[in-house]
């Protein structure tokens, strides 16, 4: 078994802590890893990546080959973009929509967004709302890794876990802010994923789902039922359109009518 | 034996604590400063005997080393590649001296130059002093070679380097430590002619170097990591050394196995091996992480013609920036994966370099400068220097117009206002001017030179991470004075938006006089707000007890 990502994002974004999270839960799971990253300079607002390769044999390499990387997990929409060389063809990229704009030729957020969510394999959340939702703007990072939890080759409760013991010195709050967030970022993407199996379109499952404000648990089955009915409809691409454009949080249980 | 996740530095800092290191030395410089910042906060956390500190510069962090070697027990020094050229001095000269104790100095290489201003590879400072260099390929090799660099460094009196690079520097795997050693007691050096390098000891110093070079030779021969694998039959062959060994694994996979291999990760080279090595081979790639080291040695420039060498000096491999296994796969015409196509993604994807953080005061240094300098010949130059600051290169400030070395802009403003530029400006922050900008600024006031030198105060040394800097606030005045720069030409400023009425007014003073002023612009870095009210409680508390002692 190999499954090597890439943790993408900005200088500050809490890149390294997702790393590192995901580096302790391998080592609990009896698995190999490398992991290489990006200090200093670069991390003043630039581009920050994390390689991280998990095995059950020993990793030579420190870096991922091209087209071969299982997933791309990014706190920052252009960010997920710039890593896609290294994804294989059929990967995953599972980011955050929310952008980060500290350059001056940022692109055009229609533009940005009509090209990412044209990936086929694609987990869209919004970060910033998801971390209100679970008690801090913090953890946006966290609600991301939540949402890639369900893809990897590690149980999420030790991830969980891992979590658990990073954040315990900062105390019981920050813990379970932390906790809810991989809860809600979780949701998300097991949601994504169900609507993906029922063969609603990536672009719409991008649209939907980053409108969505989750619970810190599974959405329950019958909701999750109701939305694939919804999306399955033949103006599911304008609706989610709509969805997206209007910019409001949506609850899970609430379905738009036909 | 307990097994742990290790940054590549952090295993390294692990290796030196277990060899029984009385004492480390550094200067922060990335992909090095983890070593010094593990070994410190370990320290700290299990209240061991081993003292250090961050150094002023790494000329100075050697030479304490050496101290601690001189009297019987061992030092871990570290720094970047770039930082050894400023240590290089005392480098050469241990080398002449001899050890003691076990001194090991890790120097972390930056192929691609992910933050530096070259790629220098520093196999060949340890070739050009005649010591030993060690080369790790892994981080469990990081933690052994550590511990093994300090027993070859006091069996054959040398100092050894470590040589790490970026990649293995900063990726992390699992490491099995082993039992820690106790420290050595304090012994002198018994004959301490050896580290009296007057020509007369110099020349026996130096014989005995001459001398040591068989048993390095032979050690290096004898190492295991210098594995020679010979195949059946006349193959091609691949010399391999350092990290580049993770690369091809996994570029050549299983079609390895139809190569004769020589490993190296001990230096210096192997030269028997590496003769058998072309004996049995039809041609021979060479395949190292930084420069062609071992191909120039190899293929003698490429003046050795008895089997074909592709390496970095044929373009077989890229002759710069990093190498990986996609670049190994094109050198042996393998086909390297495609990764997922997305249509248009090129007009939405643009780069993100660092920049100085919102806020910053650097930014209102810039902007203040940038307003005066306007009011001169519109191509006034700003000299800079190394720090977070250098960023102020980029637009919008395009504040400064050079950055050479660390403290190489008063020199550079010196060397400029001498041939006529006027005025002659310069930037450098707090640590950098510590690191090596007194000297400079010395040739300054003995000269009177009509420079403006802008020391950007910030009370750190912010891009590294937040080490604690030499000098600052009345520190940083008082230094200055005490070089000889009249106080009335040494002006403080605050770089903050609503006081850059005064700064501006007060650069334009400067500016209007004829001679050497100094203008510190004195803000606390944003970033770094809690660490520097911590150093500064220190600062005060040593200050204190000095007071009591007198």
């Amino acid at each position: 078994m190999n499954y090597d990502l890439v943790v993408c994002g900005v200088g500050g974004q809490g890149v390294l802590t997702i790393a590192a999270v995901i580096d302790r839960a391998i080592h609990e799971a009896g698995l190999y890893l490398k992991q290489s990253e990006v200090h200093g300079m670069a991390q003043r607002g630039g581009a920050v990546s994390a390689f991280v390769r998990i095995s059950d044999q020993p990793v030579a390499s420190d870096l991922i080959a091209e087209g071969t990387a299982s997933m791309v997990l990014s706190v920052e929409p252009m960010e997920a973009l710039r890593y896609t060389q290294l994804l294989r063809p059929d990967g995953c990229i599972v980011t955050d929509i929310t952008p980060m704009e500290n350059v001056a030729v940022y692109p055009k957020h229609d533009a940005l967004y009509q090209v990412l969510f044209s990936a086929p394999r694609l987990v869209a959340i919004n970060g910033t709302r998801l971390a209100q939702k679970a008690g801090s703007i913090k953890v946006q990072n966290v609600v991301v890794l939540g949402a890639a939890a369900s893809w990897l080759p590690l149980p999420p409760e030790l991830l969980e876990e891992q979590l658990r013991i990073l954040f315990t010195p900062k105390g019981e709050r920050i813990v379970k802010a932390n906790i809810n967030a991989f809860r809600i970022g979780d949701a998300a993407s097991r949601f994504s994923a169900a609507l993906f199996s029922a063969g609603v379109a990536p672009t719409v499952i991008a649209r939907v789902v980053s409108q969505i404000v989750f619970e810190p648990q599974a959405v329950p089955q019958p909701c999750i039922e109701a939305w694939c009915q919804r999306l399955l409809r033949a103006d599911a691409a304008q609706l989610a359109q709509s969805l997206f454009d209007a910019n409001q949080a949506v609850a899970p249980e609430a379905v738009p009518a036909v | 034996m307990s097994e742990v996740i290790l940054l590549g530095d952090e295993a390294v800092a692990r290796g030196a604590i277990d060899a029984g290191i009385s004492a480390a030395y550094a200067y922060p410089g990335t992909p090095s400063t983890e070593i010094f910042q593990t070994i410190e906060d370990y320290v700290k956390a299990h209240s061991l005997p081993v003292r250090g500190m961050w150094s002023s510069n790494e000329k100075v962090a050697l030479e304490e080393g050496v101290g601690v070697s001189y009297a019987g027990r061992r030092a871990m020094v570290s720094m970047k590649h770039v930082g050894l050229n400023v240590a290089a001095d005392p480098f050469m000269n241990v080398a002449v001296s001899g050890t003691h104790g076990g001194l090991v100095l890790a120097v972390a290489d930056d192929p691609s130059m992910h933050s530096s201003q070259n790629e220098q590879d520093s196999r060949y400072f340890a070739d050009f002093a005649m010591v030993p260099c060690l080369e790790p390929a892994d981080q469990q090799q990081c933690y052994d070679f550590t511990r093994e660099a300090f027993d070859l460094s006091e069996k054959l009196q040398v100092p050894v380097l470590l040589r790490l690079v970026t990649r293995l520097a900063h990726s992390r795997s699992k490491v099995t430590l082993d039992a820690p050693r106790a420290q050595n007691e304090a012994r002198y050096v018994d004959d301490p002619r050896r580290f009296i390098l007057l020509p007369g000891n110099a020349r026996n110093a130096y014989a005995s170097l001459v001398d040591k070079q068989k048993a390095l030779q032979d050690y290096s021969e004898a190492h295991p990591v210098n594995a020679l694998t010979l195949r059946e039959g006349q193959r091609p062959g691949i010399l391999v050394s350092g990290l580049a060994w993770n690369y091809l694994q996994e570029a050549l996979g299983a079609s390895l196995a139809n190569y004769n291999l020589l490993r190296i990760g001990c230096y210096p080279l192997p030269v028997k091996k590496i003769r058998q090595l072309l004996d049995a081979s039809s041609e021979i790639w060479i395949v190292e992480e930084g420069y062609p080291f071992i191909e120039r040695y190899v293929s003698a420039l490429g003046l050795m013609r008895e089997r074909p060498i592709h390496g970095k000096m044929t373009g077989a491999l890229p002759r710069m920036g990093e190498l990986s296994q996609d670049a190994i796969k094109r050198c042996f015409g393998l086909p390297v994966g495609v990764g997922l196509q997305i249509p248009g993604l090129a007009d939405v994807l643009v780069g993100r370099p660092p920049v100085l953080c919102d806020k910053c005061p650097h930014s209102d240094a810039y902007i203040a400068i940038n307003e005066v300098i306007a009011e001169f010949a519109p191509n006034t130059r700003v000299m800079g220097d190394i720090g977070c600051y250098t960023l102020g290169a980029m637009a919008p400030y395009k504040g400064i117009h050079s950055c050479l070395c660390m403290g190489a802009s008063i020199g550079m403003a010196i060397g400029a206002a001498h041939a006529g530029m006027n005025p002659s400006l310069c930037v450098i922050g707090d640590g950098t001017f510590t690191h090596s900008g007194m000297a400079p600024l010395l040739d300054a006031a003995r000269d009177n030179t009509n420079i403006k030198v802008f020391i950007l105060d910030n009370s750190i040394v912010a891009m590294t991470g937040g080490q604690p800097t030499m000098a600052t606030d009345e520190e940083v005045v008082d230094l200055v004075a005490g070089l000889g720069v009249p106080r009335a030409h040494i002006r403080i400023v605050v770089p903050s938006p609503h006081k850059k009425q005064h700064t501006v007014a007060t650069l334009r003073e400067e500016l209007a006089y004829t001679g050497l002023s100094v203008i510190i612009a004195r803000r606390a870095c944003v970033n770094y707000a809690k660490e520097i009210k911590d150093l500064k409680e220190v600062r005060e508390q040593r200050q204190g007890i000095k007071v009591v002692a007198a």
